[in-house]
C-alpha cells in the first residue's frame, strides 16, 4: 500500500470529524447515517453481480444519551486511527477494544468487542475506506492454501517467493491479513476447491487431491475471514480459475457458501471487493444425503429456523437453493462432510468429488 | 355462692319483686358506667377526648358569632392529676345557660338542627366534666364573659348523675382579661401517653381551620398555629329535612305537630326542596300507592261490534230523541278521543257531555241519567254487558279485555314466547279483571282500580296458571315486565288525598306517603347548611402545616345520604420534608373535626386503601393498602349529620353514597398528583440526560476540534435542540453610536411555551419592538416581554441602547431544566 493511500484514508477520517464539527457549529444535532445492516436491507446489484446494502439507513445521533456515547466513541476512534495512519502502524480489532481502556474518557471506552467491531464497520462505510486501509487487522484466521500456485508476498521482512505445494509443509500456505500484498506469479491449477472443515482439508491433502486434480485447496476454517474471501476472489479474477465450495450439509454451511459467493450481510459494502458470485456449491447437498445414503443427524429446531430464515434471505432466493432447502426440510436430516468416510476413506477423493465436479462441469 | 332454683308459680310475687328493683336510669349514670362510648376509655385517651370536645365547642361558638377563633389549650401536671385549661374568644355564655351547657348531658342547640356543626349531640363537653369529676373528684371551674359585660361569671360545678343536672358549688363574678370568651378548667386522672394523638389532633385542626389561631402548651412542648386566612367559613343555615331522608316514625311525629291542613301543604311546609310541583308529584305517587290506579281500556275501534251510541240511548229514558241522540253522540265522540280510557275519565266525559247537552237543549240530565250512561258505556268498554257476561264469555269470539291485555303482554314479553302462551295468559288475566266485578262489596271493583301490588298478584296468578296448564315457563322478568306495561297504561286517580288530620294516626296511609316521597324525584337538599373548607383553603391549610413540594385539593358537589346533604373534600400533599419512609399519612376530618382514633374502622381509611395508588404514581406494596412515600392524604366529610360508627365520633361509618364521594374526591386530587409526578419524573429524566449529555457533548466537541485542528465549536444551540429546550439567546450588534440588541427565543420543545422575560438594562432602551414594555427603576430599565412561542418556532425582542449599556436577562415561565439562556 502506498503512502498516498494512507494519506487519503487519513483525510477521509478527518473529514468525518470535520462533519461533526460543522454540525455543532450550525447548531445541528451531530449525527451520522449508515446503511442498516440487516438481511432486509440488502439488494442485488445487477451491474456488479453482488449483494449490496439497500436504501435504509440507521442514524447515530447525539439526540439520545446512547447515540451521543456512540458518536463520542467514533470521534475517539477516528483520532486513534488517524494517529495510527500517521505513524504507519497497524493494530488488530481486538487491540482497539483493549486500547480504548487507556483513553482518558470513560464514556468513550468500549464495553465489548462487538461494539468496537461495529464501529469500525460504520467508519468503513461512512468514509468509504476499507478496514485494511485503516491498518486494522482481524485476528489471524489461520486459513491456508495448498495447491500448484506460485506467488510473491510483501512481508515486513522483505519479499518472499513461495510455491504453495513445493515450498510449504503439510499445513499449506498461510493467507496473510491483507492479501493485496500478494502478487501471483503463476499457477498450474485448474480450479479452486474451498473446504469448510480442517478434517476434510487434511483428508484431501493426504489423498493428494491437489496434485491429482490440479486443485487449489483453500481452507475456509468455518465462516471465512475477509482475507480468505479476498484472495479467493483475486485468484478467480486474476487467474481465471473456477471456484467451488465444499461444506457440511447444514444451514450454517450454506451461509459459508453464501458469504464466499454473494458477500456477507455485515460486509455488504465490500461485496464488490470480497464476493465471488461465480463460486459454485459442491455439497454436501441434501440430495447427496439420499443419493449416497450418508449417515445423518436429525435437524434441530435452530437448524429448521435457520433454513426457514434462509428461504427469506434474498441471497438464497434462487431455484437451486429453494429446492435444496425445501428438500432438506422435508428430509429433516443433515450430514457432515466427513460422513462420506462411512463409505471408506478414499470415497470422497475417488468417487464423490470427481462425480460432483463432473456434474458441475468443472472436471 | 349458693343458687336457689325456683320455678315460676312457686313464688307468686316474683314479678312484683323484680319490678321493685327496676328503675329508670339517668343518662349521666348511664355514661358514668359507659365512658368508653364517649371516648373516655383510658387516662391517655380521656385527655385527648376532653381537649377535642372543648376545642370543638370553642370553634363552634366563635364561628357562630362571626369571631375568628383564638384558642388556647394548656395541660399541666397537678399532683396526681392533670389540669386541662381551654380558653376561647367566643361570645361567652349567659349566667343561665352556662351551668346546663357544662353540667348536663344531652343539652345542646344542635341535635335538632340540620346544619353542619362540630358538636351534634350536646354530650361532649359535659362528658368531659363528668369524666373529670369521676376521676379527680374535683368540680369543673368555668369562667365566661359575654361581650360588653363588665365582669366575668365564675362557676364551679359538678354533674349530679342521679338526675343529670348541674350542681353548682361556687358562683361568683370575677375579672378576666379577655373581653369575651369562655375558659374551662378540668382536673382529671390522665397521662400523656397519647401525646402523639394530642399533637395530631391540634395540628390537624389547624389544617382544616386555617382561619383559627391555636396554641397548645403541654408539660413538654409548646406549639402555636397561626392563621392562614382571615376569612371565616361561610355561615351555615339550618334546613328542613329532605323528603328522601325521613323515616316513618319521624313523619308520623311531624304530622302531629304540623299546622298544615292538606298533605300538599304539609310536604311543602315541613320539607326542604318541595314546592307545588314536587308536592303534586308526591301526591300522585301517594295516590298510586294508597288508592291504586284505574285500568284504562281502549275505546272500541270501528270494526268492533260495539255501539256506544246505542248503549247510551238505551240507557237514557225520557229525555227526548234529539237531546238523547246528542248526549249519546257527545259521549261516544268523547270516549273515542281517548287512546285509552279509565273509569274516572269516562265519568268526566259523561259529565261534560251532560253539561253541553243541557246547555244546548235545555233538558236536564240528572245524576241518575248520568250514572246510567256511565254504567252502560263502561260495561260495553269492559265487555261486561249482561248478555255476554264473563261467565259465558267463551261464547264470544274474544273478550275486549283479553285482546287489549294480549297486546300489552305481547309487547312486554320476549319474542320467544309463542302467541298461544301469551293468549292463554291474557285470557286468564282478563278473567281476573272480570272477576273484580263480582268481588268485594256490593258494587265490586267495577272501576278496575288496583294497586301495583294487587296488579302484580293478578299477573302472578295468571302466570302461575299458564305455567301449570300450558307447561311453559313464565319467569320473574316476564311477570315484572307485563306488570310494568299494564301499570304504565293505568291512570292515576283524581281522588283527593286525605287531610293531614285523617292521615295523622293512620300508620298505613303514612307509610304510603313516606314511600311516595322516596319514589319522587326531588332535588338534592340545599348546601347552604354545609360549610366545606374549599379547595383553596385546604391547600392553604396543608401548606401551612406540611412543608411539601406539591399540594392538590378537590371539593365535590354536594350529595345526599339519608336526607342529609354532605360534601366530601380531599387534599394531598407530596414530597418536600414529609417522611419518605413508610406509609403515607391519612388525615380524616368530619365537619372540620380531626378524627384521631379508630383509623381502621373508618370508611375514609377503607377508601384510601382500596384505591390503586400505583396508577397515580405512588408506591403501594401489593397493589392495595396505604400508599408508601412522602404523602399526606386528607379527607373531609361535611354533613348535617355525619354517620359515625359510635358516640365517640372517631370513625365515619361505611355508607355507600359517602364512600363513593370520598373515592371520587380523592381520585380528583390524586389526578393532579399524578400529573405532577409524571412531570417531575420526566424532568428528572431530562435532568439526567442533560447531565450525561452535558458531559459527553463538550468532550466530543473538544475531541473533534483536536482531530480537525480547529477551535472548539459552540455547542449550546445543538444542546438546546437535543434537549428539546427553549433557547434564549442575546445578540448584540454595533449600530451607529449605539448597539442593536435582539433577544431571540427558540422553542425546540413539543409544546407552546409562554415565557416571561425581563431584561434589566443599565441605559434607556429605545426603538423597542412590539409587545414589550419598559419601566425605569433606580436608574435601571426593566424591559418586560411575555411572548408565546409555538413549538419549533422562534420570537425576537429587539431594541437599541447606547454603547456602554449592560444587560441582565431573567427568564421565567419555563422549567429551568428546559431552559438554555445565552447572554
Amino acid at each position: 500500500m502506498s503512502a498516498d493511500d494512507t494519506q487519503e484514508a487519513r483525510e477521509q477520517l478527518i473529514d468525518l470529524a470535520a462533519q461533526f464539527y460543522d454540525q455543532f457549529e450550525l447548531g445541528e444535532i451531530p449525527h451520522m447515517s449508515v446503511p442498516t445492516r440487516t438481511k432486509n436491507n440488502i439488494e442485488y446489484d445487477e451491474d456488479k453481480d453482488v449483494w449490496v446494502y439497500g436504501d435504509r439507513e440507521s442514524t447515530r445521533s447525539a439526540n439520545s444519551v446512547q447515540g451521543a456515547r456512540k458518536l463520542l466513541k467514533a470521534v475517539y476512534t477516528i483520532e486513534f486511527l488517524a494517529d495510527q495512519l500517521e505513524e504507519d502502524r497497524s493494530s488488530t480489532l481486538r487491540e482497539l477494544y483493549y486500547l480504548s481502556e487507556s483513553w482518558d474518557n470513560e464514556e468513550a471506552q468500549f464495553s465489548s468487542q462487538d461494539e468496537s467491531n461495529n464501529l469500525v464497520e460504520d467508519l468503513e462505510i461512512v468514509s468509504g475506506v476499507t478496514r485494511e486501509d485503516f491498518h486494522m487487522r482481524p485476528e489471524e484466521s489461520g486459513a491456508t492454501i495448498m495447491g500448484p500456485l506460485h506467488l510473491r508476498e510483501q512481508t515486513r521482512r522483505g519479499e518472499r517467493e513461495i510455491h504453495c505445494q513445493e515450498d510449504v509443509g503439510e499445513g499449506g500456505y498461510q493467507i496473510p491479513n491483507n492479501p493485496d500484498t500478494i502478487e501471483f506469479l503463476g499457477s498450474d491449477a485448474d480450479f479452486i476447491l474451498a473446504v469448510e472443515t480442517g478434517g476434510m482439508r487434511d483428508r484431501l491433502v493426504e489423498n493428494g487431491f491437489d496434485e491429482e486434480f490440479n486443485a487449489l485447496i483453500v481452507h475456509l476454517k468455518g465462516q471465512p475471514a475477509r482475507a480468505t474471501r479476498r484472495i479467493t476472489k483475486r485468484l478467480h479474477d486474476e487467474l481465471d480459475l473456477p471456484v467451488t465450495v465444499f461444506t457440511d450439509g447444514d444451514p450454517w454451511s450454506y451461509r459459508i457458501y453464501g458469504s464466499v459467493a454473494y458477500g456477507s450481510i455485515k460486509s455488504a459494502h465490500l461485496s464488490e471487493y470480497l464476493a465471488t458470485p461465480e463460486a459454485d456449491f459442491i455439497g454436501i447437498q441434501p440430495a447427496d444425503i439420499v443419493e449416497y445414503d450418508l449417515p445423518s443427524d436429525p435437524l434441530s429446531d435452530s437448524d429448521i429456523n435457520a433454513l426457514e430464515s434462509e428461504l427469506e434471505d434474498p441471497r438464497f432466493q434462487t431455484d437451486y437453493w429453494e429446492e435444496q432447502i425445501e428438500l432438506q426440510l422435508d428430509l429433516g436430516k443433515k450430514s457432515e462432510q466427513q460422513s462420506l468416510a462411512a463409505r471408506g476413506l478414499d470415497f470422497v477423493t475417488d468417487t464423490y468429488l470427481p462425480e460432483r465436479l463432473g456434474e458441475m462441469g468443472v472436471l | 355462692m349458693t343458687s336457689f332454683q325456683s320455678t315460676l308459680g312457686d313464688e307468686p310475687g316474683i314479678a312484683e319483686e323484680l319490678a321493685e328493683s327496676q328503675q329508670s336510669i339517668s343518662i349521666a349514670e348511664f355514661f358514668e358506667k359507659n365512658k368508653h362510648m364517649l371516648g373516655f376509655d383510658s387516662g391517655a385517651r380521656g385527655l385527648v377526648t376532653a381537649v377535642k370536645e372543648a376545642v370543638d365547642n370553642a370553634l363552634d361558638a366563635a364561628e357562630e358569632s362571626g369571631i375568628l377563633p383564638d384558642i388556647y389549650v394548656e395541660i399541666e401536671e397537678a399532683g396526681d392529676y392533670y389540669r386541662l385549661i381551654v380558653e376561647d374568644n367566643g361570645p361567652g355564655l349567659t349566667k343561665e345557660s352556662l351551668p346546663k351547657v357544662f353540667g348536663k348531658l344531652l343539652y345542646g342547640s344542635r341535635f335538632h338542627a340540620r346544619e353542619q356543626s362540630r358538636g351534634q349531640q350536646g354530650i361532649g363537653i359535659s362528658a368531659a366534666v363528668l369524666y373529670s369529676q369521676l376521676t379527680s373528684g374535683k368540680p369543673a371551674k368555668i369562667t365566661s364573659r359575654t361581650q360588653g359585660s363588665e365582669e366575668a361569671e365564675y362557676f364551679e360545678l359538678i354533674i349530679d348523675t342521679d338526675d343529670n343536672e348541674p350542681e353548682i358549688s361556687v358562683e361568683e363574678t370575677t375579672t378576666w382579661d379577655r373581653p369575651h370568651g369562655t375558659r374551662i378548667e378540668l382536673e382529671m386522672e390522665a397521662n400523656m401517653r397519647a401525646r402523639q394523638q394530642l399533637h395530631d389532633y391540634i395540628k390537624h385542626t389547624a389544617v382544616v381551620n386555617p382561619h383559627a389561631r391555636l396554641e397548645l402548651r403541654e408539660p413538654q412542648e409548646h406549639f402555636k398555629f397561626e392563621r392562614a386566612t382571615d376569612q371565616l367559613p361561610a355561615e351555615t343555615e339550618e334546613i328542613r329535612p329532605h323528603p328522601h331522608g325521613v323515616e316513618l316514625g319521624t313523619v308520623m311525629k311531624m304530622l302531629t305537630a304540623t299546622d298544615s291542613q292538606t298533605v300538599s301543604g304539609f310536604v311543602q311546609e315541613e320539607f326542604t326542596r318541595v314546592g307545588k310541583k314536587t308536592a303534586d308529584s308526591i301526591i300522585d305517587e301517594f295516590r298510586d300507592r294508597h288508592y291504586g290506579r284505574e285500568m284504562r281500556w281502549r275505546p272500541p275501534a270501528s270494526h268492533e261490534n260495539v255501539d256506544l251510541h246505542a248503549a247510551v240511548e238505551d240507557a237514557t229514558a225520557n229525555k227526548g230523541a234529539e237531546a238523547t241522540a246528542a248526549f249519546a253522540q257527545s259521549i261516544a265522540d268523547g270516549v273515542d278521543d281517548y287512546d285509552r280510557i279509565a273509569y274516572h275519565e269516562l265519568l268526566e266525559t259523561v259529565e261534560s257531555a251532560a253539561e253541553a247537552v243541557e246547555d244546548d237543549h235545555g233538558t236536564t240530565f240528572g245524576d241518575t241519567v248520568r250514572e246510567n250512561a256511565v254504567e252502560a258505556v263502561w260495561l260495553e268498554l269492559i265487555d261486561a254487558v249482561e248478555t255476554e257476561s264473563v261467565d259465558d264469555g267463551g261464547a264470544d269470539d274474544e273478550s275486549r279485555l283479553v285482546a287489549d291485555l294480549y297486546d300489552l303482554a305481547d309487547e312486554a314479553t320476549s319474542t320467544r314466547k309463542d302467541d298461544e302462551t301469551i293468549h292463554a295468559f291474557a285470557d286468564r288475566l282478563g278473567a281476573a279483571f272480570g272477576d273484580e266485578l263480582a268481588a268485594g262489596d256490593d258494587e265490586g271493583n267495577v272501576r278496575h282500580r288496583l294497586t301495583r301490588t294487587r296488579l302484580r298478584a293478578f299477573v302472578d296468578r295468571a302466570a302461575d296458571l299458564t305455567e301449570e296448564y300450558d307447561d311453559v315457563s313464565f319467569g320473574e322478568t316476564a311477570r315484572e315486565n307485563v306488570t310494568d306495561a299494564i301499570w304504565d297504561v293505568m291512570a292515576t286517580v283524581p281522588d283527593d288525598p286525605p287531610l293531614v288530620r285523617e292521615l295523622n294516626g293512620d300508620r298505613d296511609a303514612t307509610s304510603d306517603l313516606v314511600d311516595a316521597m322516596r319514589a319522587t324525584d326531588i332535588m338534592a337538599p340545599p348546601t347552604r347548611c354545609l360549610s366545606p373548607i374549599s379547595e383553596d383553603l385546604i391547600t392553604a391549610g396543608l401548606e401551612k402545616e406540611f412543608d411539601a413540594d406539591f399540594y392538590a385539593s378537590a371539593t365535590r358537589d354536594a350529595g345526599v345520604s339519608g336526607g342529609d346533604p354532605f360534601i366530601v373534600e380531599a387534599g394531598i400533599a407530596y414530597g418536600g420534608d414529609l417522611p419518605a419512609e413508610g406509609s403515607g399519612e391519612v388525615m380524616r376530618f368530619a365537619n372540620r373535626v380531626p378524627l384521631v382514633y379508630q383509623r381502621g374502622a373508618c370508611a375514609t381509611t377503607d377508601v384510601v386503601k382500596s384505591i390503586g395508588w400505583r396508577n397515580y404514581g405512588l408506591d403501594q406494596p401489593g397493589g392495595s393498602g396505604l400508599p408508601n412515600g412522602p404523602v399526606v392524604i386528607m379527607v373531609h366529610v361535611a354533613s348535617t349529620n355525619v354517620p359515625f360508627t359510635s358516640e365517640s365520633k372517631d370513625a365515619v361509618a361505611n355508607v355507600p353514597e359517602i364512600e363513593d364521594e370520598i373515592e371520587l374526591a380523592i381520585r380528583e386530587a390524586a389526578r393532579d398528583l399524578k400529573s405532577y409526578l409524571n412531570k417531575r419524573r420526566s424532568m428528572q429524566q431530562r435532568r439526567k440526560k442533560q447531565n450525561v449529555l452535558g458531559k459527553i457533548l463538550p468532550e466530543m466537541a473538544e475531541k473533534v476540534a483536536e482531530v480537525t485542528d480547529r477551535d472548539e465549536p459552540d455547542i449550546d444551540d445543538a444542546i438546546a435542540r437535543i434537549m428539546n429546550n427553549v433557547l434564549v439567546e442575546r445578540n448584540v450588534e454595533a449600530n451607529g453610536d449605539g448597539r442593536a440588541v435582539s433577544v431571540v427565543v427558540e422553542n425546540n420543545s413539543g409544546t407552546n411555551e409562554n415565557l416571561e422575560i425581563t431584561d434589566i438594562v443599565s441605559a434607556e432602551p429605545t426603538a423597542l419592538s412590539d409587545g414589550a414594555t419598559v419601566v425605569e427603576m433606580d436608574g435601571e430599565w426593566f424591559v418586560k416581554w411575555e411572548p408565546e412561542v409555538p413549538s419549533d418556532d422562534e420570537a425576537a425582542l429587539e431594541y437599541e441602547v447606547p454603547d456602554d449599556a449592560t444587560f441582565d436577562l431573567d427568564v421565567k415561565g419555563v422549567e429551568s431544566e428546559k431552559l438554555t439562556v445565552n447572554q
